[in-house]
């Protein structure tokens, strides 16, 4: 009996025994806990039928979807990686990948945000409103103290931004300790909350609003002291900023802290069973106080990284705009909220909105509507990944595709199986 | 006597296989109206697929089922109803916030254009109700009755759709004596009104008392049908099992010692605020078993909660080898010695997408050999893990496999390998071996016996009658939160029976039964 | 009960839920004194009340009353500031904000869409389906209502291809969440995202920079002609939408089906335990999808109503977190069709209320702006608690 059929057929929350609890699916279980095969080869294939769909769409509005996906390509950059491109047009690729990269940093990190709240078996949903308030505290402190050296006024903008994101998490953390309301909600709210408080500050007339700029709805500009130091490409063109690499480094905390760690272990028990981490001791509620403030933290962080990287103010618009959030989700369940699979999902979207962005001159397709393309994309993956029965049922050889699953009744092969599972 | 005829319900040959497994082996089964045929047979024989089959959830991959000696195609639990097959979960289909009425009715609501009749639906379940002496309150919700409340009215549902045929899976795991002997009254009544009727059941001695025939299922197989007339328990067990069987778990006298587990004047509530636990004191001694008896719902789990640290008391003390950890939390309880082997191993045991070493490590994960500042020794847990697995047998897999992957009875072995590995003073087991085969059940009684030989102090706290009688050297019986009384394990089944309905009945009732 | 050595006990006449009750309607007061027409100026009387409302409140609490208590001393803080705010601010603009008939009448505005919604939510979550993608399905009403009503001439195919549209989204929704077995809630996300692109890009595609036409058929608003000049009442509901009084009169619709139809029965129980319903027979699937499909077109005619009732036009995202809204007034309402009616006049008023502000003070009316998602954060968070959702709310039916 392989691995794969278990992980179908006997999800420990479903339960073969009546429970009068309600047990909802636990969103922890949307972690690949199989290694390799199932591991890998489920992303890629999610990420391709959610192309194929999306192919479709482009080709029933009359537009070619092989070369709508060739000019988005090339628009990415990622074809710098090929040998053989060469002159002006490893010049223009170069750029696009220092796009890419550039905004895969904030998608990685937000995908983090997102990811280990679910490995906790909470919904992230609130990746925008923690972004919006690390972004808020990151360009103030940035266009601030304007004398500071720039290592100490970088960590300091930096690790504000992140303690901002890490207390608007907290908030909903709190809330979901002290009264058990769920997370969806809260997160939600506020993150509508914080556009609005983000909206307040810098529009005409907000406390936070540039005076040297009375009437444009921004913040002050980034001092140059505190500006992230550009190691590819020319700062003037917006070249590929370190930040980057800050965003790796998280990463791999990320993974530490989750394999490694008492406060992991905790975290995952709570995400897969919260009856039985209580039972083992753990505080439930603590725990997933302590995960929100973790996910605000990286989610702070990235909007501190994107300020000091490359925006160094932000408009009114910026913040009611951006989508960096909602992408995070999509980039958390495609990379099956494990470190490695968030950095390639987080790449892969920056690769993709990077090739449908209006900076692509090739794009054969109206940016406008390109935009939308990558929405529906991130619909089509979402829910591709919230079952993932689909990809792993492909994966088996189309075995049994028919839908009314019958449940192997466990207990009838407990003896007869033995120990032979 | 049951008539002459085709019987009521004749299953031939039927075979289900799941993948490789084989759940049903051509099995042949029938029932006449009238009788009450049993069906036996340890977890994991096949009972529960059969009954799955006649029921419709699953279709039968040969042989063919007859009613009234006509050839039927059930596809679905409305097909088997429309046959007149009526079934009797084990584990009760009722919609809890729903009234008796409503539940009864479900599907086949009386109604005038769209709208519910509920006066109609109540006064036909009246109707059913006192012709089979079921008694129930139409508008009483589930979430307020008993549990034998309950099962009526699954009966009663049944009943209201004219079923002929009656299936009762495991009727009586849930019921004291006194509700067992109504249901046997009850089924008596159904007999003489000509209802067929199929007792699955692994109680050797209720199969006895209430079966007129008894067919013995094993590994899939049909092994005999036997009459109820020569049958004995013995003889019943070799059939299940195939070997003989020692029904009693084979027991040294106890030595207890010095008291390590002391609970004074503990009063705790339940999640509705309810006092579910009145001022209950108990004591168990180094090297013996005390078993708590009683029927579900009297605060067995709010004192194991209470001792276990999962649930602070309103008052009175729970003393660990004189240390008091009322209301301190499960660390500080598992800190002085308290070990766990919880109810339900899904919910609180095991979790299923852990490796086995990440289980084994779940209630001592803060002990310094685990982990030291926030780190995991990821090391020690895998070589702890290895020594358990071998120490226990536990089979299905290393420290690096999934839980999941292991069977139930296996599962159940890593959890009590963690309680027990954890040398505790006091071991609490509740209803450790619920939902295991023979075989498991063995081991667990046998390490719990082990350990109390060792000088642990053990709690058991169990529904299962012979489990209580098999392990303990004490019984206690619980009634609205109290201990109402204290037994020898030689006391019977009334005696106890009477104690844990607060000795409502009365002698000369428990006499004649 | 005992609160160290000294025992709380309230007054022999009143119980700790009285004395809660009174807290938040005293604290309730405190506020409202200070707005027309009553219009007291000046801080004390609302402090002496607010006073006296936390001490209610915290009696109640001691004396076992917690949720009350607490939800109590709430009401009067936020009573307080209200005071506050208005006692900083001119007569004049307190009575302009708080002008009680156009406030009625923009918070019946403002809750109809969020009470499609809801009442959409209600129906899938009573038969055990989680519908986070009402938000998605309200977009798409709002989009194809304008479509429909602009491409077929009458507001009335709008509002059909909205609920088509609605239907036909929530059906993607029941496939992945039923049959699939998907994870509802991230299932319902990835609808949301669904139904953004997809607005977006048929609104691009179709109608291109210039947005939706400017002459679109729009639902009528019902003129009650008698009822209209009658004061407060008249001017709040005497010129509603149609839209909106149907949305009042499905609440009692929704209730009697819920509670005293046999197909409710069946719902319901379906969403507090498929196995029973199962057991005697239920389609439980079919029934399942159809009250998914359902609750799309409601939510769908939420959303066109905010199109095609209301503005007459559709841009981008329109929907701006209604969608959620509804569904904290759902819960909220404890999953009741009534209960969800009040929540969303609540949140309606919270919108209509940050509406007037802005018109009086620009810069805090962006503050205001984000009073609806406050109200809703607190409700869910505070007022609600635990209240229980339908027992098998979420988790996919396997037969087995």
């Amino acid at each position: 009996m392989s691995l794969l059929e278990d992980e179908l057929e006997g999800h420990p929350l479903a339960g073969e025994e009546e429970s009068d609890e309600p047990a909802l699916r636990s969103p922890a279980r949307l972690t690949a806990f199989r290694r390799g095969f199932g591991g890998f080869l489920v992303p890629v294939l999610t990420t391709l039928i959610a192309f194929l769909a999306g192919g479709l769409i482009v080709l029933a509005t009359g537009h070619n979807p092989l070369s709508t996906y060739t000019s988005i390509f090339d628009g990415t950059g990622l074809n710098w990686l090929f040998p053989w491109v060469s002159g002006a047009d490893r010049a223009t690729a170069a750029g696009n990948l220092q796009q890419t990269l550039i905004q895969a940093t904030p998608l990685i990190l937000v995908g983090l945000a997102v990811a280990f709240a679910f490995r906790a078996g909470m919904f992230n949903i609130g990746g925008q409103g923690q972004y919006t308030v690390g972004g808020i505290v990151a360009v103030w402190i940035g266009s601030s103290f304007a004398g500071m050296p720039p290592v100490l006024h970088v960590t300091f903008a930096i690790v504000a931004a992140g303690l901002a994101g890490a207390g608007w998490a907290g908030i909903a953390g709190v809330v979901k300790a002290t009264t058990g309301a769920n997370e969806v909600i809260s997160t939600i709210m506020l993150n509508w909350i914080a556009i609005w408080l983000g909206v307040y500050c810098f529009q005409l007339g907000g406390p936070l609003q540039n005076p040297k700029m009375p009437s444009t709805p921004v913040s002050s500009n980034v001092v140059p002291g505190a500006k992230l130091p550009v190691f590819w490409g020319s700062a003037a063109l917006q070249g590929l900023d370190v930040g980057i690499f800050i965003s790796l480094a998280l990463a791999i905390v990320f993974a530490v802290l989750i394999k490694r760690t008492r406060f992991g272990y905790e975290a995952r028990t709570v995400g897969f069973n919260p009856e039985a981490a209580r039972y083992g001791g753990i505080n439930v509620g603590r725990t997933w106080i302590r995960v929100m403030l973790v996910c605000g933290a990286f989610a702070g962080v990235a909007a501190s990284l994107d300020i000091l990287g490359w925006k160094f103010s932000l408009f009114t618009n910026d913040i009611q705009a951006s989508q960096v959030g909602f992408y995070g989700i999509a980039v958390a369940l495609l990379g099956r909220n494990t470190a490695g699979g968030t950095v390639a999902a987080g790449v892969l979207f920056g690769a993709l909105l990077t090739g449908t962005s209006d900076r692509n001159i090739n794009l054969s397709i109206d940016p406008t509507l390109v935009q939308y393309l990558t929405f529906m994309l991130e619909g089509i993956i979402i829910l591709l990944v919230s079952t993932d029965v689909i990809t792993l049922r492909l994966l088996k050889g189309g075995r049994r595709i028919g839908v009314t699953l019958k449940r192997r009744p466990a207990k009838e092969t407990g003896t007869s199986e033995g120990g032979a599972s | 006597m049951p008539d002459a005829g085709p019987p009521a319900l004749e299953l031939k040959g039927i075979t289900k296989k799941f993948g490789s497994v084989v759940a049903n082996d051509r099995v042949d089964f029938d029932v006449v109206a009238g009788e009450v045929h049993a069906l036996l047979g340890e977890n994991g024989a096949g009972k529960s697929t059969l009954m799955s089959v006649l029921y419709g959830l699953y279709k039968p991959d040969d042989g063919e089922i007859l009613v009234d000696g006509r050839p039927v195609e059930i596809s679905s639990p409305a097909a088997a109803i429309g046959v007149g097959i009526g079934m009797v979960h084990q584990h009760f289909m009722l919609v809890r916030v729903m009234t008796v009425a409503e539940n009864i009715v479900l599907g086949q609501e009386p109604s005038r254009w769209g709208r519910l009749d509920l006066k109609a639906a109540r006064s036909r379940v009246r109707e059913l109700s006192d012709r089979y002496g079921l008694a129930v309150d139409p508008d009483a919700r589930i979430e307020d009755i008993t549990v034998g409340a309950e099962q009526r009215v699954e009966i009663l549902k049944a009943l209201y759709r004219n079923a002929r045929i009656l299936v009762l899976d495991e009727p009586t795991a849930v019921l004291t004596a006194q509700e067992v002997r109504e249901l046997t009254r009850v089924l008596n009544r159904l007999k003489r009104d000509g209802t067929a009727i199929v007792f699955i059941s692994h109680k050797l001695g209720e199969v006895l008392e209430v079966a007129d025939r008894i067919t013995v299922l094993r590994r899939g197989k049909r092994v005999d049908t036997v009459p109820r007339a020569g049958a004995t328990e013995l003889s019943l067990a070799r059939l299940v099992v195939g070997r003989d069987v020692m029904l009693a778990a084979r027991k040294s006298p106890s030595k207890p010692a010095g008291p390590l587990l002391e609970v004074h004047d503990l009063h705790v509530r339940d999640e509705r605020q309810l006092e579910k636990v009145s001022g209950l004191s108990l004591t168990v001694r180094a090297g013996e078993i005390v078993a708590i008896a009683g029927v579900d719902g009297n605060g067995q789990q709010e004192l194991v909660d209470a001792i276990t640290g999962l649930r602070a008391p309103q008052s009175g003390a729970v003393v660990i080898d004189g240390e008091d950890i009322a209301g301190r939390g499960v660390r500080a309880a598992t800190a002085a010695g308290v070990a766990h082997i919880a109810e339900d191993r899904h919910l609180r045991g095991v979790v299923l997408p852990f490796t086995l070493a990440e289980n084994l490590a779940l209630r001592q994960y803060r002990s310094p050999q685990y982990s030291g500042h926030g780190w995991l020794r990821r090391g020690y847990m895998k070589e702890r893990a290895e020594q358990l697995l071998s120490e226990f047998d536990v089979r299905g897999g290393g420290p690096d496999s999934y839980a999941a992957a292991l069977s139930g009875g296996n599962q159940q072995k890593i959890a009590v390998a963690r309680e027990i590995a954890s040398n505790p003073k006091v071991l609490v087991a509740h209803q450790p071996t619920r939902g295991l085969d023979v075989g498991a059940i063995e081991f667990v009684h046998g390490r719990l016996i082990e350990e109390r030989d060792k000088g642990r102090a053990v709690l058991l706290v169990s529904l299962e009658y012979e489990e209580v009688k098999a392990l303990a050297d004490r019984i206690l019986v619980i009634y609205e939160g109290k201990i109402v009384g204290e037994f020898p394990p030689d006391a019977s089944e009334e005696q106890l029976g009477m104690a844990m309905t607060g000795g409502q009945v009365t002698q000369s009732e428990a006499a004649a039964s | 009960m005992s609160v160290g050595v000294v025992t709380i006990t309230p007054p022999r006449a009143v119980s700790a839920k009285q004395l809660g009750l009174a807290g938040i309607v005293l604290g309730a007061i405190a506020w409202v004194i200070t707005l027309p027409p009553i219009e007291v100026r000046g801080m004390l009387p609302s402090i002496v009340l607010a006073l006296v409302a936390v001490g209610f409140g915290a009696a109640s609490a001691a004396a076992g009353e917690r949720k009350l208590g607490s939800e109590a001393i709430v009401v009067a803080l936020l009573a307080l500031a209200g005071a506050a705010a208005s006692a900083k601010s001119s007569a004049a603009t307190v009575e302009s904000v708080f002008t009680w008939s156009a406030l009625a009448a923009a918070t019946l505005r403002y809750a109809t869409p969020l009470l499609f919604g809801a009442l959409g939510g209600v129906i899938s979550e009573s038969g055990g389906v989680i519908n986070v993608g009402l938000e998605g399905m309200m977009l798409m009403g709002c989009f194809w209502g304008v479509y429909g009503s602009d491409l077929l001439g009458w507001w009335g195919w709008g509002l059909l291809v909205a609920m088509i549209s609605g239907g036909l989204l929530a059906l993607v929704h029941g496939i992945f969440s039923i049959h699939l077995r998907a994870n509802q809630i991230v299932s319902g996300m990835g609808i949301n995202f669904l139904a953004l692109g997809i607005t977006g890009y048929f609104l691009e595609y179709h109608y291109g920079p210039n947005g939706t036409p400017l002459n679109i058929s729009t639902v009528p608003n019902v003129n009650l002609p008698l009822i209209q000049h009658v004061g407060f009442f008249g001017s709040a509901i005497g010129d509603a939408n149609l839209m909106t009084w149907v949305g009042l009169a499905l609440v009692p619709a929704l209730t009697f089906f819920l509670f005293r139809m046999r197909w409710g029965l069946r719902l319901r129980s379906i969403g507090e335990k498929p196995r029973a319903a199962d057991s005697v027979g239920l389609p439980v699937l079919r029934i399942r999808y159809v009250a998914v499909v359902a609750s799309g077109m409601l939510a769908a005619l939420g959303g066109a109503y905010l199109s095609v009732g209301f503005v007459g036009s559709f841009s981008n995202d329109m929907t701006n977190g209604r969608g959620f809204i509804a569904l904290a007034a759902m819960i909220f309402g404890k999953w009741r069709p009534w209960g969800a009616l009040w929540a969303c006049l609540l949140f309606g008023f919270g919108n209509a209320m940050s509406d007037r502000v802005s018109s009086v003070n620009p810069t805090l009316g962006t503050l205001f702006e984000a009073l609806p998602y406050v109200l809703t954060l607190v409700a869910v968070a505070g007022l609600v608690g635990r209240s229980r959702p339908p027992a098998s709310d979420g988790i996919p039916y396997v037969r087995e």
